[in-house]
């Protein structure tokens, strides 16, 4: 992002940045929801499977909107170093939160976007993160996708239980 | 010492000049009319608001749920201390989206009181919990899609929050799900 740009193609390159900053946290969680899945039986696992669809979807909708604007999506890694072990149910269920937390991060960058639709569009995906990330956490959060740096309170908010 | 302040006040005085001198002769018209509140201003006082009334509706099912009046049904002892578990969190994290709001409101010197410098009115909560745990659902769903609303006309950064509480706020549907079903009070 050289931000040498008119006013117009500026724009329009924040918002291809912006979308493809969404994939890629897609593509890391369409990858991720394979070894959520796989350490996870019933139901658990049954919910895993309508999750990594969704991102699936999810990432299918943001390439179309790439290449409307005439970008080449984003490819998806061959493998992605993950952030915890999973070996366990627990840590499955935690992996989707970071995954989940991840992708809703990102869809915060749509939201910072001029284009009104757009912003929807990502709000909408953040709150379909947030609902699958307090799932697999069992708690809500006060703030999903937004890191405690973009946090002016001064009091912390109190985490869930 | 002594001299640093003597003259950044004579600095300050001499920055204050050029106003005084084209405003006229009067002088006292220095001070130009208080600043209006920006339109984003308006859009985080109603954001403020809305979030207060959470908060408030919060209060007032935890204090039905605490001191339960008599006749009320879901009477079970245990039930009720599961409630008040199950929606204290839920308290909290809207009380931390108010004081998040708040702490992005800076009201220039001397613009209009904000009105939820006053209390809210107090309001109307169903006492029976199931109905009241229904009438908060709504509310949650309610508060999301008008914090959506305010998209399109906030700036970057607020926008951010606001999509942030209003994907809180519809997380709380399936917890408030998950109590209507554990006090058998599904709502249908």
């Amino acid at each position: 992002m050289s931000g040498r740009a008119g006013p117009g193609p500026r724009s329009a390159l924040a918002t291809t940045a912006a979308l493809q900053s969404a994939l890629a946290a897609e593509h890391a969680a369409v990858y991720g929801y394979g070894v959520v899945g796989a350490n996870l039986s019933g139901s658990k696992q049954a919910t895993a499977m309508t999750d990594w669809v969704a991102h699936q979807v999810a990432r299918d909708t943001l390439e179309a909107m790439l290449r409307s604007r005439g970008a080449q999506p984003v490819a998806a890694a061959v493998a992605y170093q993950l952030p915890v072990t999973v070996r366990t149910p627990g840590q499955a269920a935690s992996l989707a939160v970071i995954l989940e937390d991840r992708v809703s991060t990102a869809y915060l960058g749509l939201v910072a976007l001029s284009s009104p639709p757009i912003r929807k569009f990502g709000a909408l995906q953040v709150r379909a993160a947030a609902l699958r990330a307090a799932f697999w956490r069992g708690s809500t959060v006060a703030f999903p996708g937004l890191p405690a740096s973009a946090l002016t309170a001064p009091r912390q908010p109190e985490p869930g239980p | 010492m002594a001299a640093h302040p003597t003259r950044r006040a004579v600095l300050a005085v001499a920055a204050l000049l050029p106003l005084t001198v084209t405003s006229g002769c009067g002088g006292v018209d220095v001070l130009a009319a208080p600043p209006r509140p920006a339109p984003d201003v308006a859009l985080l006082r109603s954001a403020i608001t809305a979030e207060e009334l959470m908060v408030a509706r919060y209060t007032n099912v935890l204090s039905d749920v605490r001191n339960p009046a008599d006749g009320t049904p879901a009477g079970r002892g245990g039930s009720r201390a599961a409630l008040a578990a199950a929606l204290e969190p839920v308290l909290a994290e809207h009380q931390a989206h108010l004081a998040q709001l708040r702490s992005r409101l800076a009201v220039p010197a001397g613009a209009a009181p904000s009105p939820s410098q006053r209390p809210p009115a107090q309001p109307t909560v169903p006492t029976a919990l199931g109905a009241a745990v229904t009438f908060l659902r709504a509310a949650e769903q309610t508060a999301a899609a008008a914090m959506l609303d305010r998209l399109p006309h906030a700036p970057a950064s607020l926008a951010q929050l606001f999509a942030s509480i209003s994907a809180s706020e519809a997380t709380h549907v399936p917890v408030l799900d998950d109590v209507l079903l554990a006090t058998g009070q599904a709502a249908r």
